[in-house]
């Protein structure tokens, strides 16, 4: 079953008083526990939409759908908690809050909603996931006492704490070199392998596409190819 | 507890170290804050302890807290302060329960003090000092004692000045010309007993001496005076006591109307204006009370406290800009970090609440601070005694100043200061509560 679908999605954004097409109409499907690349140079819309999968933009038209359901027709209070729930992020630029530190950083997605762990079960959680991501002996210091790599596995950890089945990352190794961007993304891999997690990420690094069971290329907003590395043409029921 | 009142702690936690990201500008709005509140507190502070100060002052310089004084028509028309037989009034008194702690009868005279040819006008005022335990209290004597007083029939205390002025020394007698009680001219002799401070307010025209001696001098008889004053245990029973005691006296004995203060006249100028404007003959009786004197310095003290709310506003005005614009900024710096929030699942709302407490933290902050350092000004000046020889002696206690303050005072400042900072922050905590995710994420400050 498609956790993901996209169908005829277009984003036009304005720009003073012309109109940027970011993305022109796209349809593709997302399987539930892939390890999805979506690439292409910079401005062809890789970003806009991972940010419409991850229901922080709405298309100007077509539908996304997350399991199912269709966002478009979502209030922003249950939009949220989609967000909350189903859908982890990682950011280019990592995007931790400095004045938490690296435990609070991979705790604050818990503390804004509903879970069913106790106290002591969350505790233990985050700190399986510091130490699945190497930062157990960091896991006292603000992001600002961190390198790139370091912040970008802090990233990781929050972006899997509220156990989400999506993990939307973009460009998660744009700021980083190249042994710390494989680093990552065979942890990302490793995570997607043990957990299930279905992992979307967008780069325009050809050396990480590959490593991807499902790539979709972009080119001006449009998809210039879609295909899976094991062949499969539809999601598994 | 929180949780019950919708505060959580994380929210809390977050908004108070947001306040450490910028130290210099939390400090600089605290400070403006705390700025406001000191002066506020401090004008409080003042005007709380001013009524009280002044009405003790008052109460003591004038001998009690109700007044009672006869006024006698003669046959030629000529109208005379006189009490001749107070048994009424006494009588009066004891039956409406009047808890009285000390009773004082004055009799005062205008005067010019003589000595080796030079003049002094003085209100010599003449008491029975073994009632007037608080007046002694309150009167700081230079040189003598009231011992002394009492022990020479004759005695006087006048103030430094006029003791310079007309070069007179303890021990030294001078002569007194003066009128009775009816208009004749009188002479008689004084002995200086004491010195007392010049207060530049009672002190530099008033002398105290022994009342036998003045109704000797002013004609009248033993036992006889001009004014009953009645210092009660507790002075805020002057209104009911003096109600009671004064519609009791109107079934004895003649009174002019006494003014309740209902209306913007002052009750002594209407009391007084009576006199000149009733017909009426005999003996009538002046009644009049502490609060009633009191009425125009209520007056002032009230101006005082609306120039403070005034100065208040006005001055959290210019904060509340300040809070707008620092909030303005704040939304700027931290657009990516809302981003970042909204997008791993957080309310609109908890964006909205981290503002809004960051806001609420300063206010506390600095209403703390305020209050601290007011708290530390007002003590540091009630330690200094500015003496009895200024005129602001009357807003002192015992040349100290003192600062009273009612809580429910502190917190209704604390809630304007909180609630004006809220409101300045509402409009920048709520732009950044509907920043959309994207466009928050896509800023590059």
């Amino acid at each position: 079953m498609a956790i993901v679908e996209l169908k005829e999605v277009k984003k036009v954004y304005p720009l003073g008083k012309t109109e940027v097409h970011a993305v022109k109409g796209v349809s593709f499907e997302i399987c539930k526990g892939d390890f999805i690349s979506i690439a292409g140079p910079s401005g062809s819309g890789k970003s806009t939409i991972l940010n419409m999968i991850g229901c922080i933009d709405v298309p100007t038209e077509g539908q996304v759908l997350i399991n199912g359901t269709e966002t478009g027709g979502l209030s922003d209070r249950d939009i949220t908690d989609l967000r909350h729930e189903v859908l982890g992020f990682i950011f280019q630029s990592f995007n931790l809050i400095p004045v938490l530190n690296v435990y609070e950083n991979v705790e604050f997605p818990l503390l804004l909603g509903k879970s069913r762990m106790t106290k002591a079960e969350k505790s233990d959680w985050i700190d399986m996931l510091i130490d699945e991501v190497g930062l157990q002996e960091w896991r006292n210091h603000k992001p600002n006492e961190l390198s790139g790599g370091q912040r970008q596995r802090v990233a990781i950890a929050r972006a899997l704490v509220t156990k989400p089945e999506i993990v939307l990352a973009d460009e998660p190794t744009a700021n980083l070199d190249s042994v710390t961007s494989e680093a990552i993304i065979n942890l990302m891999k490793k995570i997607n392998r043990d957990l299930g997690t279905t992992f979307i990420f967008s780069t325009h690094d050809p050396t990480i596409v590959d490593v991807a069971d499902h790539i979709i290329r972009l080119r001006d907003g449009l998809i210039s190819d879609n295909y899976r590395q094991d062949d499969a043409r539809a999601c598994r029921e | 507890m929180a949780a019950i009142i919708g505060i959580k702690m994380r929210d809390v936690k977050i908004a108070f170290r947001n306040l450490t990201r910028q130290k210099k500008r939390t400090i600089l709005l605290a400070a403006a804050i705390a700025f406001g509140i000191y002066i506020i507190t401090m004008i409080n502070g003042f005007t709380g302890s001013f009524i009280e100060n002044v009405s003790e002052n008052f109460s003591n310089l004038l001998a009690g807290h109700i007044f009672i004084e006869g006024v006698e028509k003669s046959e030629s028309g000529r109208t005379l302060s006189l009490v001749r037989n107070d048994d009424i009034l006494m009588d009066a008194i004891e039956d409406n329960e009047v808890p009285w702690k000390y009773i004082t009868k004055r009799s005062d005279m205008n005067a010019t003090l003589i000595f080796e040819g030079e003049t002094a006008q003085q209100t010599v005022t003449g008491a029975d000092w073994d009632q007037e335990e608080y007046f002694k209290e309150r009167i700081i004597l230079t040189q003598g004692t009231f011992e002394d007083l009492q022990a020479e029939r004759q005695g006087i205390i006048i103030s430094e000045k006029v003791a310079e002025k007309i070069n007179v020394e303890i021990g030294d007698r001078l002569l007194v010309k003066c009128r009775t009680y009816t208009g004749q001219q009188n002479v008689g002799e004084f002995v200086m007993t004491g010195m007392l401070v010049d207060s530049s307010l009672f002190g530099g025209s008033t002398a105290y001496a022994n009342i036998s001696y003045v109704n000797e001098l002013l004609n009248l008889k033993p036992g006889e005076y001009m004014s009953m004053g009645i210092y009660l245990e507790d002075p805020d029973m002057i209104d009911e006591t003096a109600e009671n005691l004064y519609e009791d006296l109107k079934t004895r004995v003649s009174m002019f109307e006494r003014n309740t203060g209902d209306d913007d006249e002052n009750p002594i100028i209407a009391m007084l204006e009576q006199e000149d404007e009733e017909e009426w003959e005999g003996l009538r009786f002046r009644f009049m009370t502490l609060n009633d004197i009191m009425k125009e310095v209520q007056q002032i003290v009230d101006v005082l406290n609306t120039a403070a709310l005034i100065i208040l506003l006005v001055l959290f005005g210019i904060i509340m800009v300040g809070v707008t614009n620092t909030f303005r900024m704040v939304l700027m710096e931290r657009t990516k970090e809302i981003g970042t929030m909204r997008a791993v699942g957080m309310q609109r709302g908890i964006v909205r609440k981290l503002f809004l407490y960051e806001a609420f933290f300063i206010a506390v902050i600095g209403v703390a601070v305020g209050l601290i350092l007011a708290g530390i000004t007002m003590l540091i000046l009630m330690q200094i005694n500015w003496g009895l020889d200024t005129p602001a002696f009357m807003l002192m206690k015992n040349g100290y100043m003192t600062f009273k303050m009612p809580v429910w005072q502190i917190f209704l400042n604390f809630g304007i200061v909180s609630i004006l900072t809220l409101f300045a922050a509402f409009f920048p905590s709520n732009k950044a509560a509907k920043l959309q995710p994207a466009d928050a994420l896509r800023s590059t400050k």
